[in-house]
């Protein structure tokens, strides 16, 4: 849930219970106050009727508005008196509608005589007023509400569009692009703190980020002009006539582990490099055309080990993709496909929209299938295997998302590649 | 051929020039950026090899000099950055290769070769070794004068071979020339045995001389006399 939502949703409960109750309050105690004036009203009667009945002996009319009528009873008539004020309710022949009334019930005495007397008081009117304030109040309350919600989200929404707009830009941030942060300036000091914390970050990063690349290619360079120094050395000594069998032996030796030195660093620099995505720019290349010209290049190898091609390619396949990166991940897929390949084995390879299938013969293989892609896991225990081919395909499948896996089925082994981003 | 080899890692362009002299060309080097510019202004050169990273200025100035005197010569950038975007760069502004430290220096003289039939012999030159002919501008090889079907592969291999004849070519050398880098090696030395006996066995069926040797536990060695 949003922030907004969640204070917008609190404000208007927190506002609606109060002023729920509020207007309960509020009628009762309006209310409360008109039957308090009415009483008064009426008591002041109570004592002009007594005081007429005590000085005059005429007689008290009975007059037909309901207000002024006098209901004289003898108490002996009456089994309970009410003594007090209540509302009661008269049909009243004009309106032909019940109208509420405040009554008063009181004994007076009259020629020795006890009589109960009620008078009344409409509330028609008062009970008018009553509704028309309780309305007017209540729409007034209702608007304030609303408009201080709309307000106060309109607000909101505007100081929190910079904080939406930081997320949204910390989300495709890049340290690759070598694009700057360039976040909204707000006039809300919570949020500018916010964004000055985090693009002093990112410098701090972007500039540690660089020392690092900077570590990675210079310790790379470092490493490689001593080494070829070494090679370039073995292979002069190499050509010399005067060494026996066993010192070109030695030599031999000592130059391949050299070599295999040199070829580690090259690709443990490419592998950092593909984990550091600096390999930014995607062309859109065709698949089929890749892989085409890599069998074309080992289809002596092919040929050797009598190696039956089967191509299965769907047309106007394209991938947005770097494109020397493709060409590795074909080779090294490809490649292989040929090594663990047996004698007159099949090579399928598919391509579709949606998935790559390189599949070649062979027979199970002996160690963990999810060890597969670790680095230095090989099968074999031969010293000039790298195992470093299958980490290269996984890295390269991670940056652009695709999805690499592999799986033995009928004496055959699969590596397919899903793809979820297609080019257009 | 006249080369001038700008690096400033002094035991490696010693290699390099102990291993072209031997090939006779005429080699000369320098280890600093101003000493290179000097000696390109002062003298003519056929190619010249080049790091990027000099003590004192950058290989690719010295090229961009080079192009603006409209000299034509072969150059060969020698580097430790690999990445792509120095590759193309170097490639851009006018070097004929990019070689990464390490490098095989049969690569490197086999780069040379073919820059120097581009320069003197406009591609048009035909290599002939005893009965062995070949074409590079058509890619093409003969043995006494019958064609030889060799694939892309081996053409290119038998083109190192005689690019260093004489020499031991060890396995990583000629893998590295056939498939470049990131080539996992138990592949590539399979491989490059499956190659080399192709070669060998099409090779004397037209009759040629067996000149391949294998160097055990080292590489091969193409043995000429002419």
């Amino acid at each position: 849930m949003k922030l907004l939502t969640k204070t917008s949703l609190n404000y208007l409960s927190v506002t609606l219970f109060v002023f729920m109750f509020g207007t309960i309050a509020f009628y009762y105690l309006l209310r409360n106050q008109v039957n308090q004036n009415i009483n008064i009203e009426l008591e002041k009667r109570k004592t002009s009727i007594v005081n007429q009945l005590l000085s005059a002996h005429a007689s008290v009319y009975t007059p037909q508005n309901q207000n002024e009528k006098v209901i004289i009873t003898a108490l002996k008539e009456i089994p309970k008196p009410q003594l007090s004020f209540y509302d009661t309710l008269f049909y009243d022949n004009m309106a032909q509608k019940y109208i509420p009334f405040r009554q008063l019930g009181f004994i007076a005495n009259f020629d020795h005589t006890q009589y109960y007397i009620q008078i009344f008081k409409s509330l028609e009117e008062t009970d008018n007023l009553i509704v028309r304030i309780f309305m007017i109040m209540t729409i007034l309350v209702f608007l304030i509400i609303i408009t201080l919600l709309i307000t106060v989200r309109q607000t909101s929404l505007q100081a929190w569009n910079v904080f939406y707009d930081t997320i949204k830009k910390i989300n495709n941030y890049d340290i690759n692009t070598h694009n700057d942060f360039a976040l909204k300036q707000s006039d809300i000091k919570e949020f500018d703190d916010l964004n000055k914390v985090l693009i002093s970050m990112t410098e701090r990063i972007k500039r540690d980020f660089s020392n690092m690349k900077e570590y990675t290619e210079n310790a790379s360079h470092e490493l490689q002009t001593p080494l070829a120094i070494i090679n370039s050395k073995m292979e002069l000594l190499l050509q010399s006539q005067n060494l026996d069998d066993k010192q070109l032996k030695a030599v031999a030796d000592a130059y391949d582990a050299s070599n295999r030195l040199s070829k580690l660093n090259k690709t443990l620099l490419l592998l950092a490099k593909i984990e550091n995505r600096q390999f930014p720019e995607s062309k859109i290349i065709s698949p089929q055309l890749l892989i085409n010209n890599q069998l074309e290049t080992l289809e002596d190898l092919i040929e050797s080990k009598a190696i039956k091609v089967i191509k299965q390619f769907d047309d106007d396949v394209e991938l947005c993709i770097n494109p020397y990166l493709a060409e590795i991940l074909f080779a090294n897929l490809i490649k292989n496909a040929i090594r663990h390949n047996i004698k007159e084995g099949e090579l399928i390879i598919q391509i579709s929209n949606t998935f790559i299938c390189i599949s070649n013969s062979g027979t199970e293989l002996a160690i963990d299938k999810s060890l597969l892609f670790e680095r230095f896991h090989k099968q074999s225990s031969s010293p000039e295997s790298l195992g470093l081919g299958l980490s290269i395909v996984q890295k390269i499948c991670e940056v652009y998302s695709y999805a690499v896996n592999y799986r033995f089925e009928n004496n055959m082994h699969h590596f397919q590649i899903a793809f979820k981003k297609i080019a257009n | 051929m006249k080369i001038l080899i700008i690096e400033d890692e002094k035991t490696l362009t010693d290699s390099v020039v102990e291993y072209l002299h031997e090939e006779g060309h005429i080699c000369e080097a320098v280890y600093t950026y101003f000493d290179a510019l000097e000696k390109v202004e002062l003298y003519e050169y056929d190619c010249i090899v080049v790091d990027i990273n000099l003590p004192d200025g950058s290989g690719l100035d010295i090229i961009k000099q080079i192009k603006k005197s409209a000299k034509s010569l072969g150059i060969i950038i020698i580097s430790a950055r690999n990445s792509l975007e120095n590759r193309i760069e170097g490639l851009e502004i006018g070097a004929d290769n990019y070689l990464t430290k390490p490098f095989h220096l049969a690569e490197l003289n086999a780069h040379l070769k073919s820059i120097n039939r581009r320069i003197n012999f406009n591609g048009n030159e035909e290599l002939i070794l005893n009965e062995i002919k070949i074409l590079p501008n058509q890619h093409t090889a003969y043995v006494h004068d019958k064609e030889l079907k060799l694939t892309k592969k081996e053409y290119e291999l038998l083109l190192f071979f005689i690019a260093n004849k004489n020499k031991v070519i060890t396995k990583s050398g000629l893998a590295e020339h056939l498939w470049g880098d990131y080539m996992d090696m138990a592949d590539s030395f399979d491989f490059i045995y499956t190659h080399i006996k192709n070669l060998r066995s099409k090779l004397i069926k037209e009759g040629c001389n067996d000149y391949i040797r294998t160097v055990h536990g080292v590489g091969y060695k193409f043995t000429i006399c002419e």
